[in-house]
């Protein structure tokens, strides 16, 4: 394995002989000097879940270039072109630069004092008539780790409400499920080295070659250095992530990879691939609950009664242990030939990827993200990607990993492992449990009782709560839902709907979100203030404030910190003479120690390139968990211990194939899928603000198949209307290039506010994790006569 | 925090080097003898491609491995395969992105 010295030295001459040659049309010298910055330091990007590290050139008070940091064991000096393009995110003309009260239909400047006393009572008037219930957070995977610490811990051990969820419930609230479900801990075992390491490459409904081109280009590499490596692509369209140098290409019909999982462990199983003493001494077996709900009736999640906070009862899974031989009963429905009809993958094809996969003398990787967990079934899918590495035993140790890849910069650093979700409290701990609320209580010098253990709602249940009225005061930070929530015009006109109703928005521009606010702070982003980011291996990095934010354009954190010196919880935020981040930070590491979360000291963050992976014990970081000689909690003689779960056993969980909450029909007979495009993040709101990325991408389009094009007699570039039971954009149809959609199946992007294609997608979610799935609409798509 | 001085980033500016190459004689529709080299967005800044890119996808390599058609030739000719991860198309056309403000 690995690139041996003759190919080593064979790709540096040749390297080197095409510089010669094209030297004439190389960059001339002078290009090549480094651009005049004053000084370079350390941060991570401030875009994605890959968590590449940068060196941020600061130039007379502005950040005038960017380079990838060599040094960064993430990205080891590569980026993608969102990560070159940081230096223009912050000097879009429309920047707020002052808080902004919405008068009618106007907003007008206000001072910070007049902006903070309004927003403080808003939030004190609603408490005080309608209880704490009645107040929430949207907060953000963009947030640094210090914010989302901060507002929990003043909402949860403060005003009293654990009404704080976050946009990770979007994108990785699915993955959360699946991790504590399987191992009884969240977030990978593995790690990006896995990448390096492995033989055969799974990427499951990922367009990895686009949401996370670093790493993607990892795995290429790999590729290119050992022949032998294996690459399949099992996705609902094809794209990028299909493309040479895949080996096995798939493209499935929606929601079938819960079928495609089950049928290779029915493989792996009959064919004798299963490693059985990892199985007998390691694994234990489980059902849950069938045919839970969809989430698409409001009743739903308040046991079929009319929606209300007192009637609030959340749909929880319940497990009931199985034998081996039982799970092995559930998989005899699962055969190729079965899952060939349900998925549109050829039975052999099956075979072969299961085979390849149960290889006992090859190394696995699994990769996914949005197609696992924006998915009716998430928590599901992602326990039977877990089920195929647990029967195989190929887990928990180097190259052969299951890895859940996240979207956001920090949606584990600050959301999932901060406890900014509905559910929980820092450090892996539960707002249901007393004894995590006592140790919660202790930690912030509150008294027990102030932390409700009933869980807040969830994201998509705190915006039916304020259409309907019982939200009535919602700070959004970070965060632009008003464009990103599933069936998003039921949302926006609740926000407007008056009332008692008062939205604030924290933002840096102006978005979907912030023109239905009443209330617009104007916020500083990413290098103007200091942070922390979490990544996907679980690799905490820190930044230090380098440029002053414009205008009176203010930190997050100083944001949470008034408002909670002006609803009398400023003792919350007094740590004396310490620094308010270094002591929120000492003070949140208390959650984790010794509980397998152990996050190094605040100084440690602040002086390492490149981060380090939690648990950080003794100084030392963990780059595989639950594997003796690697993670410090498994003992001696143990060899693998799950150690989030009492028995020490991971769960294989019996999980069947269920149909989406919505399929094609007569009226609206194709399937409508979303997701993103390389060039730009989210909804746009900072990459389009750069010239090269908005050139790059600058409008979203609708990719369609060629024969549904030539049956609808449109070619690229017409304009085509869009429509769901739920509402209809119009936007260019784009046929061929870098996506092409199986016949009866659209993809448009969301990263465009003019093509708000969330006003067409269902608001479904999975019943586990909350998670809406914005994979699977049905549509009508008609050519728009000009 | 660590600042990183010009002196420890000799790395970098080696990596830089290699992520660096120029745009040469390219029009939207194929070769041309012209070049229509674009502007970057800041020293250092990955080269843009002034040519189609949806298109010619997987095809990058045809004339930029070894210079076919003028075509500026790749100083990281092992990075195949994601080529489009840092360099992108522009539609040049286009102006800049700015909201209405609502105020």
């Amino acid at each position: 394995m690995g690139l041996n010295r003759r190919d080593f030295l064979k790709a540096s001459v040749a390297a080197g002989a095409a510089m010669a040659v094209g030297m004439d049309r190389l960059v001339p010298l002078h290009a090549q000097a480094e651009p005049a910055v004053d000084k370079w330091a350390k941060a991570p990007c401030r875009f994605c879940g890959v968590g590449c590290g940068v060196l941020v050139g600061v130039r007379k008070g502005k950040v005038e270039a960017i380079r990838g940091d060599p040094e960064c064991p993430v990205n080891r000096g590569l980026l993608c072109i969102k990560g070159y393009s940081l230096p223009k995110i912050m000097y879009g003309p429309d920047r707020y630069t002052v808080p902004l009260l919405r008068q009618r239909e106007k907003f007008v400047e206000i001072s910070w004092d007049r902006a903070l006393d309004l927003m403080a009572s808003k939030f004190k008037e609603a408490i005080q008539k309608h209880g704490p219930e009645s107040v929430g957070v949207y907060f953000s995977g963009q947030s640094t780790v210090f914010e989302g610490y901060a507002i929990n811990k003043l909402m949860k051990g403060g005003i009293g409400t654990n009404n704080v969820d976050g946009n990770p419930r979007l994108c990785m609230a699915s993955a959360v499920a699946g991790f504590y479900s399987s191992f009884g801990m969240d977030e990978p075992m593995g790690c990006y080295d896995d990448l390096d390491l492995a033989d055969s490459y799974f990427m499951w409904g990922s367009n990895f070659a686009e949401a996370h081109p670093v790493l993607y280009s990892r795995m290429v590499e790999r590729k290119h250095q050992d022949p032998n490596v294996k690459i399949v692509s099992l996705q609902t369209f094809t794209n990028r992530s299909s493309d040479e140098p895949a080996d096995i290409a798939v493209v499935f019909k929606p929601n079938t990879d819960l079928a495609i999982a089950n049928a290779m462990a029915h493989v792996i199983v009959k064919e004798g691939l299963v490693n059985q003493e990892f199985v007998t001494k390691h694994v234990a077996f489980k059902k849950g609950i069938e045919k839970p709900h969809y989430g698409v009736n409001d009743a739903d999640e308040y046991g079929g009664q009319a929606p209300s906070w007192a009637n609030y009862k959340p749909f929880a899974d319940k497990g009931q242990t199985i034998t081996f031989d039982e799970y092995k009963a559930f998989l005899e429905t699962y055969t190729p030939e079965y899952v060939a009809e349900l998925s549109g993958v050829p039975a052999d094809t099956i075979r072969q990827i299961a085979r390849l996969f149960g290889d006992p003398k090859r190394k696995a990787v699994s990769v996914w993200t949005m197609g696992f967990n924006q998915h009716v079934r998430g928590t599901w899918i992602n326990n039977l990607a877990y089920n195929i590495h647990l029967l195989t035993g190929k887990i928990a140790e180097p190259g052969n990993s299951p890895f859940s890849l996240t979207g956001q910069p920090s949606a584990c650093g600050t959301t999932r492992e901060t406890g900014a979700l509905s559910h929980l409290l820092p450090g892996g701990h539960f707002v249901a449990n007393p004894e995590h609320r006592k140790k919660a209580a202790e930690i912030w010098k509150v008294p027990v009782e102030r932390i409700s253990p009933k869980p807040g709602y969830h994201t998509v249940e705190m915006f039916r709560a304020l259409d309907r009225g019982d939200i009535k005061v919602l700070w959004i930070n970070t965060t632009n839902p008003f464009q990103t929530l599933p069936n998003a015009g039921r949302y926006r006109k609740g926000a407007r709907k008056g009332g008692d109703r008062f939205v604030i928005v924290s933002e840096v521009y102006p978005s979907e979100t912030s023109r239905l606010a009443d209330l617009i702070l104007p916020s500083a982003m990413w290098v103007e203030k200091e942070g922390m980011f979490g990544n996907s291996e679980r690799r905490t990095q820190h930044w230090a404030q380098m440029v002053k934010p414009p205008g009176q354009a203010k930190d997050d954190l100083w944001q949470i910190v008034e408002l909670a010196k002006r609803v009398g919880h400023r003792q919350l935020f007094d740590y004396g003479k310490v620094p308010l981040q270094k002591g929120l930070f000492e003070e949140y590491r208390q959650f984790g120690l010794g509980k397998g979360k152990d996050l190094a000291p605040y100084e440690v963050y602040a002086r390492v390139r490149g981060g380090l992976r939690w648990p950080v014990v003794d100084g030392q970081e963990t780059r595989w968990r639950y594997r003796e000689g690697f993670d410090p909690y498994v003992k001696k003689g143990e060899r693998v211990r799950f150690y989030g779960n009492a028995d020490g056993r991971a769960v294989i969980w019996a999980r069947p194939y269920e149909p989406p909450a919505e399929s094609p029909d007569q009226e609206y007979p194709f399937w409508l899928t979303t997701g993103r495009v390389l060039e730009h993040w989210h909804t746009g709101t900072m990459t389009r603000r750069v010239l090269e990325l908005h050139r790059a991408w600058p409008a979203a389009p609708v990719w369609l198949n060629p024969e549904d094009a030539k049956s609808l007699a449109v070619q690229t570039g017409d304009r085509m209307r869009v429509a769901s039971r739920r509402g209809e954009i119009i936007a260019r149809a784009e046929v061929g290039g870098r996506n092409t959609p199986p016949k009866g199946t659209v993809f448009v992007p969301f990263f465009d506010e003019n093509v708000l294609i969330n006003l067409v997608t269902l608001d479904a979610f999975d019943p586990i994790s909350k998670q809406p799935d914005f994979k699977k609409s049905a549509v009508r798509v008609t050519k728009v006569s000009a | 925090m660590r600042c990183v001085n010009r002196k420890r980033s000799v790395a970098g500016a080696t990596l830089l080097f290699l992520l660096t190459w120029s745009v040469g004689a390219m029009s939207a529709e194929g070769p041309s003898p012209k070049s229509t080299r674009l502007p970057r967005a800041y020293e250092g800044a990955p080269p843009l491609i002034p040519h189609d890119v949806e298109a010619r996808k997987g095809v990058c390599l045809a004339c930029h491995a070894t210079g076919e058609n003028g075509a500026p030739i790749t100083p990281h000719p092992t990075r195949t395969h994601f080529c489009l991860q840092c360099h992108v198309g522009q539609d040049l056309t286009v102006q800049p992105f700015v909201k209405k403000r609502t105020n």
